[in-house]
């Protein structure tokens, strides 16, 4: 987990502006980030295909809601080869 | 005879992923028939990142077919999206199909991207706004060209490729309130209406793999941050384990 510290307790506006930025941002374009609202700020959380997207979705946060606090919790999904394969018959 | 069927959907492609798929990918000719691509294969839909998708997917020494997704109809270069992909020898499909010819016998595979809509009890009607009619009419022209697809295939296993869900089930994980913008009933019955043995889709990063169709198909959701690993494979055929 990483975090980054502010001032303001998010409200529900906050919330859903962040979450119309991920998706509509063209440098970010994440439909797959939820943001869930907790005591002490947001938390975002989900998978992305590379550390820089998950670098330029903290960035373009905070950025534009310098005073929201914001943990992440965002994941970079593994591509190794499957080791097992389901049978349908 | 079994068919072997490797599946993906929503690897998002752009340079800064150029490259992570591959070593996977390279695997393929000795476990899979085919690669499936289940849409959102782009971040913006524009042909630059499909220029990524051709270096990532193509000359891979297996057939790769695709349909697109809501992401690569963004940036509105549909058309120059399907050429870097037809030129780079993968196969897109919207309303169409195609059949394989495989060890295991042949493969039909019928795709489109598919819309939203929602589930029975839980859906638009199309009626009201222009707005609203014009959605919902999306969403079932849509289904219809898989249904005429899918009948149109004469092969041995019939697969339905799509980007949207045809059912509920494999949204799991996703909040109840945006179903409706994943998927629609009129794919499910798209799927019902022709002997299909497998139905694949994407686009609900956070529901879970596995579903049926009211008719009883198998559909599994192969978005990538579902399955977590660079594409799985299907069996398709008479063993049992």
């Amino acid at each position: 987990m990483t975090g980054r510290s502010g001032d303001v307790p998010p409200d529900e506006y906050v919330e859903a502006e962040i979450q119309s930025m991920l998706a509509e941002d063209p440098s970010v374009a994440e439909q797959g980030i939820t943001v869930v609202r907790r005591e002490r700020g947001l938390v975002l959380y989900g998978e992305v295909e590379s550390p820089h997207r998950r670098e330029e979705i903290l960035r373009r946060v905070a950025e534009r809601f310098p005073d929201t606090p914001v943990t992440s919790d965002i994941g970079v999904i593994r591509t190794q080869a499957p080791t097992q394969v389901e049978e349908l018959p | 005879m079994v068919i072997r069927i490797a599946a993906v959907g929503d690897v998002h492609l752009d340079e800064d992923v150029v490259g992570r798929f591959r070593p996977a990918l390279e695997e393929l000719p000795d476990c899979a028939d085919v690669l499936l691509l289940a849409g959102d294969l782009t971040r913006h839909g524009t042909e630059a990142e499909a220029r990524c998708v051709a270096q990532e997917f193509g000359d891979l020494g297996v057939p790769v077919i695709t349909v697109l997704g809501n992401h690569d109809h963004q940036c509105d270069q549909v058309p120059q999206v399907v050429k870097v992909l037809s030129d780079a020898g993968i196969t897109v499909l919207e309303g169409t199909g195609t059949v394989l010819e495989c060890a295991g016998g042949r493969l039909g595979v019928a795709g489109v991207k598919g819309f939203g809509g929602g589930f029975a009890g839980r859906c638009a009607s199309d009626f009201g706004e222009p707005e609203m009619k014009a959605f919902v009419r999306t969403t079932r022209e849509s289904a219809d060209a898989l249904a005429a697809a899918l009948l149109s295939l004469e092969c041995d296993s019939l697969v339905a490729l799509t980007h949207y869900s045809p059912v509920p089930d494999t949204l799991a994980g996703e909040p109840p309130e945006i179903y409706p913008f994943l998927g629609c009933y009129q794919l499910g019955q798209a799927i019902d209406s022709a002997p299909t043995a497998l139905a694949l889709h994407g686009h609900a990063h956070h529901g879970t793999e596995r579903g049926t169709t009211p008719g009883g198909v198998r559909v599994r959701n192969v978005a990538h941050p579902v399955i977590k690993q660079a594409y799985s494979v299907f069996h398709l055929g008479d063993q049992v384990d």
